[in-house]
C-alpha cells in the first residue's frame, strides 16, 4: 500500500496512522447514522471495530442506509454483513468483531473499545450505553435526529460526547426523568420515526470527527464532554444553549469507583 | 487469558506528575493503585483502575543498590487497604516509571522483589485482581494476578481514557 | 444509599438473597429467588425493586424473565440494562403514602393478581 493513502490526513499529527490503527472502536447500531460512521472509520484508517445489529436490509433503509443497494433489500442483507464489506473493502486486515444481536446480549467485547459510537433510537437504550461506558471506562459519543411537526417539519439532532470522569447526559440536560417517562409511556405506540440520508450524515460526520480528535488530539482542545444540537432546517451545528447555561462542574451521577463488574452488598 | 487494564487520563496524568517527582534519595518512586475486575470474552480479565496513593517519602528506606526501596509501613498501609477493600473487591497494583519513552518491562531487580508482595495481597483480597504495572513515560506494561493464581496474566494491552486516548500494547513477539 | 435493616431483614421472607446494587445513583434491591403469586410461570425468578422514581414510575419492579400470569400484562419494558444483566417489567404503577419496602414488593406483586 502507497504511503500516499494518508497523506491528505497528515494535518491530523505525525504518528496519527498508527494511533487511529490501534484504537477499538465499537458501534452498537448499523442503521443509518451507524453505517455512515462506519463507512468514515474505514476511509480514516481505523482497524478494531466492535459491531452489533441483529437487523437485514429493507426497501425502507434504502433511503439513507450507507452502502446499501436495491439487491441487499431483495436479498434482505444483514446490516452487519454490509457494515463488514464496507470496512474490509477498505481496510482488509481489519479485525472485526461483529455480533448480530443487540448488544446487551452479548456486551463483554464492547468492553474493550476505547470510544463507543451510540446510534441507537431510544433514550432507555442511549442510557444504557452511559452506564455501560461508564462502568468500563469508555468514551460515549451518541447523535440521534428527529423530525418534529407536520404542518412545517423542524429537523434537530444531537452530537453528544460523555467521557468517564466528565459530565454525563444527564448533567448536560439530554437525557432528563420526564424524557424517559414520556418515552416508557409511548411504548407500542412509537410509529417510524423519520430519518433522512443527510442530517444522518452531518451528525455522523461529527462525531466521528470527535472521536478522530480524541485519538489524535489534532485540535488540541482535550474535550471532557460535548453537547452540540444539530438544526437541520438552518443547517448549524451549534454548542447546546443547555451546555452554555451549565451550573454543574462535575458529574453526581457516576461515581469513580463504580466501575468494572457489579459488585452485590449482600444485606 | 487475556488482561486489559484501563485508567482515565486523569488517573494517568495524576500518576506520572507523582511518579517523575524527584525523591531526596531514591532514584524512583513506587505508588499503589486500586482497580476493579471486569469480564472481557473467552474468560479475559479487564481491570479498571480507580484512585492512586503516593507513597510519602518518609516510607522510603535508603537502598542506593535498587531505584526504590519501601519500608514496612508502607506495606503495611497497602495490606490494610486491600483488608479494607475486600468486600468490593478491590484489588490493588504497585506501580512505578522507568523514565524512559517506550515499551518496557520489569527490571531484574523488579522481577525478583515486586511479586513477592502478591501472596500476601492475594491472602486478603481473596475475590480481588491484584499485580503490577510498569510505566514509561508515554508507555506501560502490567501483570495481573486473579483470585488465587500463582502465576500472572501478562497485560496485553493498557489503555488510557482520556483526552487524548493512548493505548500501550505489548509487542508481539515472533 | 442505604435502607433501614428492620425493612430490608423483612423484605429477605421473599427471596432467596437479597443484596443492594448501586447504579447511575440508584441503589436497587437485587432479590434473588423471588417467589411469586400462583398462576405466574415461572414462580421463581430474581428481581430488582427500584423503590424510587425511574422512567416515569414512581417504584418499579424488575424481572429476569418475561412472567406468563393469569392476565395480560403489557411488558412495556424487555431487555432493560442494569447491573450488567437484561431485565423485564410490565406497565403498573404504585402510589402509596411512605410505604415500607416489603409493602412497595406486595403491591407490585399484586400487579399480576389483578385484572387491571
Amino acid at each position: 500500500m502507497s504511503k500516499d493513502r494518508y497523506s491528505r490526513q497528515s494535518f491530523l499529527g505525525a504518528n496519527s496512522e498508527e494511533l487511529i490503527s490501534r484504537c477499538t472502536v465499537g458501534v452498537p447500531g448499523l442503521g443509518g447514522g451507524g453505517s455512515h460512521i462506519v463507512q468514515q472509520f474505514a476511509h480514516l484508517g481505523f482497524q478494531r471495530y466492535v459491531l452489533y445489529d441483529y437487523d437485514v436490509v429493507e426497501e425502507s433503509n434504502l433511503n439513507r442506509l450507507v452502502g446499501a443497494e436495491l439487491t441487499d433489500a431483495l436479498a434482505e442483507t444483514p446490516k452487519l454483513h454490509l457494515a463488514k464489506k464496507m470496512i474490509y473493502g477498505l481496510q482488509p486486515n481489519a479485525s472485526i468483531q461483529g455480533f448480530a444481536c443487540k448488544w446487551q446480549d452479548k456486551p463483554e467485547p464492547l468492553r474493550e473499545c476505547q470510544i463507543v459510537l451510540g446510534c441507537v433510537d431510544s433514550y432507555k437504550a442511549r442510557e444504557e450505553l452511559e452506564i455501560a461506558c461508564r462502568r468500563y471506562l469508555m468514551h460515549y459519543i451518541d447523535i440521534g435526529m428527529d423530525v418534529h411537526g407536520k404542518e412545517k417539519p423542524v429537523i434537530g439532532g444531537q452530537i453528544i460526547q460523555s467521557s468517564p470522569g466528565g459530565l454525563c447526559m444527564r448533567c448536560m440536560g439530554f437525557l432528563t426523568d420526564e424524557k424517559l417517562a414520556a418515552e416508557a409511556a409511548r411504548y407500542g405506540d412509537a410509529g417510524h420515526r423519520p430519518q433522512v440520508v443527510w442530517p444522518n450524515g452531518v451528525l455522523a460526520s461529527t462525531a466521528v470527527g470527535l472521536a478522530v480528535d480524541l485519538v489524535t488530539n489534532w485540535t488540541r482542545r482535550s474535550r471532557t464532554h460535548t453537547y452540540l444540537a444539530y438544526d437541520g432546517n438552518e443547517e448549524t451545528v451549534r454548542e447546546s444553549l443547555t451546555l452554555r447555561n451549565l451550573a454543574i462542574k462535575e458529574c453526581p451521577h457516576f461515581s469513580g469507583s463504580e466501575v468494572g463488574d457489579p459488585i452485590l452488598i449482600e444485606l | 487469558m487475556k488482561a486489559h487494564i484501563k485508567m482515565t487520563g486523569e488517573l494517568h496524568a495524576a500518576m506520572l506528575k507523582d511518579l517523575t517527582r524527584r525523591h531526596p534519595f531514591a532514584a524512583e518512586r513506587v505508588g499503589f493503585v486500586f482497580g476493579q475486575l471486569g469480564s472481557l470474552a473467552d474468560g479475559g480479565r479487564l481491570v479498571l483502575l480507580t484512585r492512586y496513593h503516593s507513597i510519602p517519602d518518609d516510607q522510603y528506606l535508603e537502598d542506593h543498590t535498587v531505584g526504590a526501596r519501601i519500608g514496612s509501613d508502607a506495606l503495611t498501609w497497602a495490606m490494610q487497604a486491600v483488608y479494607h477493600g475486600r468486600h468490593s473487591r478491590e484489588g490493588i497494583f504497585h506501580i512505578h516509571l522507568h523514565g524512559h519513552r517506550g515499551e518496557t518491562g520489569m527490571s531484574a531487580t523488579d522481577r525478583h522483589e515486586i511479586p513477592r508482595l502478591i501472596p500476601g495481597f492475594q491472602s486478603v483480597g481473596r475475590d480481588a485482581g491484584h499485580g503490577i504495572i510498569i510505566l514509561s513515560l508515554d508507555h506501560g506494561s502490567g501483570w495481573v494476578w486473579t483470585q488465587g493464581s500463582a502465576d500472572p496474566a501478562d497485560v496485553e494491552c493498557i489503555s488510557v481514557i482520556g483526552a487524548p486516548i493512548g493505548v500501550f500494547e505489548r509487542r508481539r513477539t515472533e | 444509599m442505604a435502607y433501614p435493616t428492620e425493612q430490608t431483614d423483612d423484605l429477605k421472607r421473599y427471596c432467596e438473597k437479597l443484596s443492594l446494587l448501586p447504579e447511575g445513583g440508584v441503589s436497587f434491591l437485587l432479590m434473588e429467588g423471588l417467589r411469586l403469586p400462583a398462576g405466574c410461570q415461572p414462580l421463581v425468578c430474581d428481581a430488582l425493586l427500584c423503590p424510587v422514581a425511574k422512567d416515569g414510575y414512581p417504584s418499579r419492579l424488575y424481572l429476569s424473565v418475561q412472567v406468563v400470569s393469569t392476565y395480560t400484562r403489557n411488558w412495556n419494558c424487555s431487555n432493560a440494562r442494569i447491573g450488567e444483566r437484561n431485565w423485564f417489567a410490565f406497565s403498573w404503577k404504585v402510589e402509596l403514602l411512605n410505604p415500607t419496602l416489603t409493602q412497595l414488593l406486595i403491591a407490585h406483586l399484586n400487579g399480576f393478581a389483578k385484572e387491571k
